[in-house]
């Protein structure tokens, strides 16, 4: 539906800010369901990035059918720092998320947001921002660590969180990350081609 | 008694930040409880009875499980799990409380104002109200979805993982994007994203009751940082 709609200009309109709200909205509820499962062992913890590039990959691709101008990507991140800062976990992470949505944007905006191709690397750069949850895990390590030992977590679980996540890890989580973000961008876009253009939705 | 979206704010603001601390001795547990108790008061007062006991009895069952029954050496499976989620109740649940407190009381338009009022970019307001009035409306569309699904016998999507996402995922995604189309009719037709600047029915004034709270929360907040840092 909007993408017959031609933008002859740039600046985005009160339509665009509420598209980036829903889709921010359900992009954050992936994120929670997933990090619920995180409690049961801390590898479900390290494999986020495996699982939320995945599962968000769907909202995701149909959110960039609905992407024509500069910015949404980007407003996303922003949006996606404040919410993470408010549940509570910190602000340590706020620069690579804004940073991942940049990027993403701009990577899009190269492919005029219609290249599919440009689409998947900026749907895996928009992946990193999960790795902004590991940083608190990463850069006061030892600190996080009293605070779960505080918080009454057991030593076996606090020992296989640091096992996994740590400044060693981190890179390769980060790379997982981008990798599992194009998968999931395939996927994802597979997803929307069988129900939502079908439906005449996109 | 009606609070200024901007001490609201506020409000999130510190408690996030002090929840991120860790808490390490009794008496900062002590502030730490005492600022959670807040928002429960101001629910009860704007007569949410319900959230109001559930979440007091939610946290407080936490705080026992972490404080009585458990320590670092727990290791049996049941115990790990228990402590998981107590734990993350323990830690979250000062966030959520206030947060839910903030979006069951804060109505839109004066939400749209204190934004204005605070300079915030209307990107970032309008976004940030759709973020918080949608996911009342996620959960009700989840629950109607999954309402559907039992009536044809889908429970779980067969046990294959792909499946339950997807038959969960589709259906969510589709009401989504309509209920997001009505929303954007519904929000041009009261101007939102004009170019004349937007008035508001609400005078927002800060009143005695909002500078007691931010009075509160401040001091709560310095007084735990001081306690966990330099004493």
């Amino acid at each position: 539906m909007s993408s017959e709609t031609v933008t002859n200009n740039n600046k985005l309109k009160a339509k665009d800010f509420i598209t980036v709200g829903i889709f921010t909205a359900i992009i954050f509820v992936v994120e929670f369901a997933c990090g619920m499962l995180g409690y049961i062992h801390p590898f479900i913890v390290a494999s986020y990035v495996i699982m939320i590039p995945l599962v968000g990959a769907i909202p995701m691709m149909l959110f960039y059918t609905k992407v024509q101008k500069f910015g949404m990507i980007t407003i996303m991140s922003v949006l996606i720092a404040i919410i993470m800062f408010v549940t509570g976990m910190g602000f340590l992470g706020a620069p690579l998320i804004i940073l991942a949505g940049v990027v993403a944007d701009l990577i899009a905006k190269s492919g005029k947001y219609k290249s599919f191709k440009k689409t998947m690397f900026s749907y895996g750069v928009f992946c990193l921002w999960i790795c902004a949850n590991y940083f608190p895990v990463v850069i006061t390590a030892e600190d996080y660590r009293k605070n779960l030992a505080d918080g009454g977590y057991s030593a076996e679980y606090c020992n296989n969180l640091f096992l996994a996540i740590n400044y060693k890890t981190i890179g390769i989580l980060l790379v997982l990350c981008f990798v599992f973000g194009l998968i999931g961008a395939v996927i994802g876009k597979a997803v929307v081609k069988k129900h939502f253009e079908k439906a005449g939705i996109v | 008694m009606k609070l200024d979206p901007r001490t609201k704010l506020y409000m999130i603001l510190i408690v996030s930040a002090v929840v991120m601390m860790s808490a390490t001795t009794p008496f900062l547990w002590a502030v730490r409880i005492i600022m959670t108790l807040i928002p429960i008061i101001l629910l009860v007062i704007e007569k949410k009875y319900t959230s109001a006991f559930g979440f007091t009895f939610l946290y407080t069952a936490a705080l026992v499980m972490t404080f009585c029954f458990l320590s670092e050496s727990s290791s049996s499976f049941f115990k790990t799990f228990v402590t998981g989620y107590s734990g993350i109740v323990v830690q979250f649940m000062p966030c959520l409380i206030t947060a839910w407190y903030v979006v069951r009381t804060t109505k839109i338009d004066e939400f749209m104002s204190a934004m204005q009022k605070m300079h915030v970019p209307d990107g970032i307001a309008i976004s940030l109200a759709v973020v918080m009035r949608f996911f009342p409306t996620i959960k009700e569309e989840y629950s109607a979805i999954s309402d559907a699904m039992k009536m044809r016998g889908i429970a779980l999507g067969g046990g294959n993982a792909g499946k339950m996402i997807e038959y969960r995922m589709i259906p969510l995604l589709f009401s989504c994007v309509n209920i997001g189309d009505e929303l954007s009719a519904a929000a041009i037709t009261r101007g939102l994203g004009g170019k004349v600047k937007r008035t508001s029915v609400e005078e927002l004034k800060l009143r005695v009751s909002d500078w007691l709270l931010i009075t509160a929360f401040t001091a709560a907040a310095v007084v735990f940082v001081l306690f966990k840092y330099f004493l």
